[in-house]
């Protein structure tokens, strides 16, 4: 309906994460890649920080470490001696080039660079392609996507043109936006698998960030979709995509191969589940399997269990756009008054909702949610909450106050119910405490 | 007084605060690894926990970044929060002078601090923002130090930084103030930043000793006290190869005298605080230091007894930046635990001379090269246990190696005697564990068994 901006000079305790680091995300879903940060040691390191942390997970990313004089006199020459470093040493199957503010700035072209590179020394085999993501502009989501779209590009240049595409019919393409844990990725594949589909999401963090114990320590991806899977969804007869963001990317793989597309804008809460598992059943023929009319029931009951603990309770949302949404939606399912919703950053699906949106920091977050029950934002928000007395419930990017939350589930009638007992509790607790410290109050006079 | 001096740095001065070697070659591209200037600045100067600190830049510097450090407040916390200027297409083209003068005085108006922190980022530097022209008129204009931190990412790597902000603390903040209550013996801590809390162990050795700590320079440090950091009769400079040419500039300019020291081990705290006493001449103090440090390390040799029969002969491979390579090794060997492999790819010819005093001659030296390289170490030495930083953590975890987090992210205090105490119990804790035993058993049906005889 509306979107506000509060007009104020400064950013106060930024929401904002930089682009490139949705980008560094999107490629630890590839299997043996490896992207390269095209900027100052700063624009890989500090993503590389807070993605380890978040994920408890080594993260693939390598820097050009572009230095003053470099900037100045020509930063590809860097780039080139990181590309001929990875290459001889690690022969990763992706290389991804993400062009930072710095580079944009400068006027790097590192784009035709990278073209005579590849041509110059007869790259074949892998991908390897440059996305330009300035942090200057979007946020994580958008860096994420892009980073998607720019990988779909390449792959259909790579084998698109090549004679007629045969279609697999059985064959999905899951498109999971970048605010779904390892654990959503993996819910959803399962979600699709049990219609008979076979999956390949793309990318893949679920088999690369969430938890595995391979050994033998590579400065590559360890998990995620191989090259060639990768390659192989071209031939999907469907493509389906979690979250607005990653419309883009779907209808690239429809404007190039006609692929069809279908977007969840959600996939969390008894409605967006609904939808999703009744377009599988149609499409599939195939009836809904069992343990999801009984997740359907376990969350109707938690729901029913829960909302003695709702009512009357208002929360407010800090979280990107899609996550948003998200969250929103299962928030009206709920009953749950919505103080405010703010976000990092415009796109059109938070211009589109119903309910009144912010684009701004946690300080807005603060004065905007004053009197919310319920915090749900990324560990930031922590002492903002605190200065709210409201319940923390952390989500989205960085949560690194909680252990496992990068597993937690949220998307389909299981993640919905784990949600809606983990608020719950939250509230409950908080009423606990709110009721003893009233006790010794009284004990005090 | 003048809120900003105006005396420039002068190039003597400056020449002087470079090391004769070089400690931060170029980054290799492809191979890089650690954070870069502007990190290294914010590393230095966050801990001065009540002034405000503005970047200069696009959202992510700030964003991906701030909340990160692992440096403790004992009060005023505005200091953690973030602040940027969140440049957007627009004022990369136009400029961003304004924007950053009004969110100047937003911050003033709004939060109060004694002081604001300006850093220029890549981006404003490159497009040639004249932050200091900026800081200075808002300084005049607001009567508040407002101080340029000319530290972007690009110049060079951490290290870097962490020298950068100490000359804008030059430059701009000590010498500009006076202390309430006169104080005859004060003790400036430089580069201590207060991670997990260890300033607060060592401020309570040297309280018990009745030394005073003037400033902190910066772990938990507030605006004020580093204004009159040029009272000080001693300079001792922390774990911080960064900031000794600060120590030496003092002692150019005020003439107090700096020594290097650490409190990582009982040897090197009852060292350091000795040296203290020491340089303040006051036979009284040595005398009390004397005590107070005979009496810690007999509690610690009893308290010490049971890890110690644990950690005797336990091989460890040490990787972290710069002094703490030695000073952490000296911790070790009282814990009787051997390091077998160190990194020192940070540290300076002299760190590495200290390394070398402290080691024996089979140990490797892990000049560069990140985590397969030392992995490599681990498994070729076979190495008990890994000591390092964050980033490497789930590294060792994945080869599933016992860790030991020492870098600026952790969460526990090692300084002092109480934090060689601390450190005992961590690499007990560690080394024990059931994990190691499950992690490393494979699952009954990948286990071979005998077939059955039918």
């Amino acid at each position: 309906m509306t979107v506000n901006k509060r007009s104020k000079p400064t950013s106060v305790n930024p929401m904002k994460i930089g682009q490139s680091l949705g980008s560094v995300l999107a490629f630890q879903g590839c299997y043996k890649a490896l992207p390269i940060v095209h900027g100052a040691q700063g624009c890989s390191a500090f993503p590389k920080a807070l993605l380890t942390r978040h994920f408890r997970e080594p993260i693939a990313v390598q820097t050009s470490a572009l230095q003053e004089m470099d900037v100045i006199f020509d930063a590809n020459r860097n780039l080139e001696e990181a590309l001929n470093t990875i290459l001889s040493k690690h022969r990763p199957d992706i290389i991804g080039i993400i062009g930072t503010e710095l580079t944009d700035v400068a006027g790097v072209d590192y784009q035709s660079m990278l073209k005579t590179y590849k041509r110059e020394r007869n790259m074949r085999g892998g991908l390897a392609f440059s996305v330009t993501l300035p942090d200057f502009r979007g946020s994580l989501e958008s860096g994420f996507s892009s980073t998607v779209e720019a990988m779909l590009d390449e792959m259909i240049q790579q084998v698109g043109h090549r004679g007629s595409r045969s279609v697999n019919t059985r064959q999905i393409t899951l498109l999971p936006g970048s605010f779904l844990t390892p654990g959503d990725v993996m819910e959803l594949k399962e979600m699709i698998s049990s219609f008979g589909f076979e999956v390949i999401a793309l990318p893949d963090i679920s088999t690369s960030l969430s938890g595995h114990l391979l050994t033998g320590f590579s400065p590559l991806t360890r998990g995620g979709v191989p090259l060639d899977s990768m390659l192989q969804s071209l031939h999907s007869g469907l493509t389906i995509a979690i979250g607005g963001s990653m419309e883009r990317p779907a209808r690239r793989l429809h404007n190039a191969l006609g692929t069809p597309y279908k977007v969840f804008e959600s996939a969390m809460g008894l409605k967006a589940t609904d939808d999703i598992l009744q377009f599988l059943h149609q499409i599939s023929g195939e009836p809904v399997q069992l343990r999801y009319c009984w997740q359907r029931e376990n969350l109707l009951d938690s729901m029913l269990d829960a909302h003695f603990q709702f009512a009357g309770m208002s929360a407010l949302v800090a979280l990107e756009p899609d996550h948003l949404y998200t969250v929103s939606s299962w928030l009206e399912e709920l009953g749950v008054e919505q103080k405010a919703l703010v976000t990092s950053y415009e796109t059109p699906l938070v211009v589109e909702m119903e309910r009144e949106v912010w684009v701004g920091d946690l300080d807005d977050v603060e004065l905007l949610g004053k009197g919310a029950d319920l915090w749900i934002g990324n560990s930031h928000g922590i002492n903002g909450a605190a200065r709210l007395d409201a319940a923390f419930m952390a989500a989205g990017f960085p949560v690194w106050n909680e252990l496992g939350a990068y597993m937690a589930t949220s998307v389909g009638y299981r993640g919905a119910m784990e949600w809606t007992n983990k608020a719950a509790n939250l509230l409950m607790r908080r009423e606990e405490e709110h009721r003893e410290s009233s006790i010794r109050y009284r004990g005090w006079n | 007084m003048e809120s900003i001096r105006n005396d420039v740095f002068d190039a003597q001065a400056c020449g002087s605060l470079t090391p004769k070697s070089k400690p931060c070659p170029r980054p290799k591209p492809g191979e890089a690894a650690g954070g870069c200037s502007f990190d290294g600045a914010q590393i230095t100067l966050l801990p001065i926990m009540d002034a405000a600190h503005l970047v200069h830049g696009p959202a992510a510097c700030a964003g991906n970044s701030w909340e990160s450090r692992g440096a403790l407040s004992s009060g005023p916390s505005l200091s953690q929060y973030g602040f940027t200027t969140d440049l957007n297409d627009n004022d990369i083209i136009f400029g961003g002078e304004k924007k950053l003068k009004d969110s100047i005085d937003y911050i003033a108006g709004r939060f109060m601090p004694p002081a604001i922190f300006v850093y220029a980022t890549c981006v404003t530097a490159l497009i040639g923002e004249d932050l200091d022209a900026v800081c200075k008129e808002a300084a005049g204009r607001l009567g508040l130090p407002v101080i340029p931190v000319n530290s972007p990412g690009f110049v060079g790597s951490k290290n870097l930084g962490n020298r950068l902000a100490g000359e804008a603390l030059l430059q701009y903040v000590i010498g500009t103030g006076e202390p309430e209550i006169e104080i005859p013996l004060g003790v400036n801590l430089i580069g201590e930043y207060n991670i997990a809390g260890e300033m607060w162990d060592i401020e309570k050795l040297m309280k018990s000793v009745g030394i005073t700590l003037m400033s902190r320079i910066t772990g938990d440090a507030r605006y004020k006290e580093i204004t009159w950091a040029h009272h000080a009769k001693v300079n001792m400079v922390v774990c911080s190869r960064a900031l000794l040419g600060l120590a030496k500039e003092m002692e150019a300019r005020y003439h107090i005298p700096y020594f290097e020291g650490s409190f990582y081990g009982a040897k090197e705290t009852t060292y350091s605080l000795r040296q203290m006493a020491y340089l303040l001449n006051d036979r009284e103090m040595e005398r009390r230091v004397d005590r107070l440090t005979e009496r810690e390390e007999n509690r610690l040799i009893q308290e010490l007894r049971p890890y110690r029969k644990l950690l005797k002969g336990k091989k460890a491979v040490l990787y972290t930046g710069g002094v703490k390579s030695w000073s952490i090794i000296s911790a070790l060997k009282e814990l009787g635990v051997q390091v077998v492999g160190v990194g020192t790819n940070k540290s300076t010819e002299d760190d590495v001379r200290r390394i070398a005093d402290r080691v024996g001659d089979d140990t490797e030296y892990i000049p560069e090269g990140g985590a397969s390289r030392i992995i490599k170490t681990v498994r070729d030495r076979k190495a008990d246990i890994m000591i390092a930083g964050g980033r490497n953590m789930y590294v060792a975890m994945k080869e599933q190696i016992p860790f030991i987090d020492i870098n600026q992210e952790r969460h526990k205090a090692y300084a002092g005697y109480e934090g060689l105490l601390r450190l005992a119990k961590e690499l007990t804790y560690s080394l024990a564990n059931p994990i190691w035993k499950l992690a490393a058993s494979a699952a009954p049906w990948d286990k071979e068994e005998p077939s059955y005889d039918r």
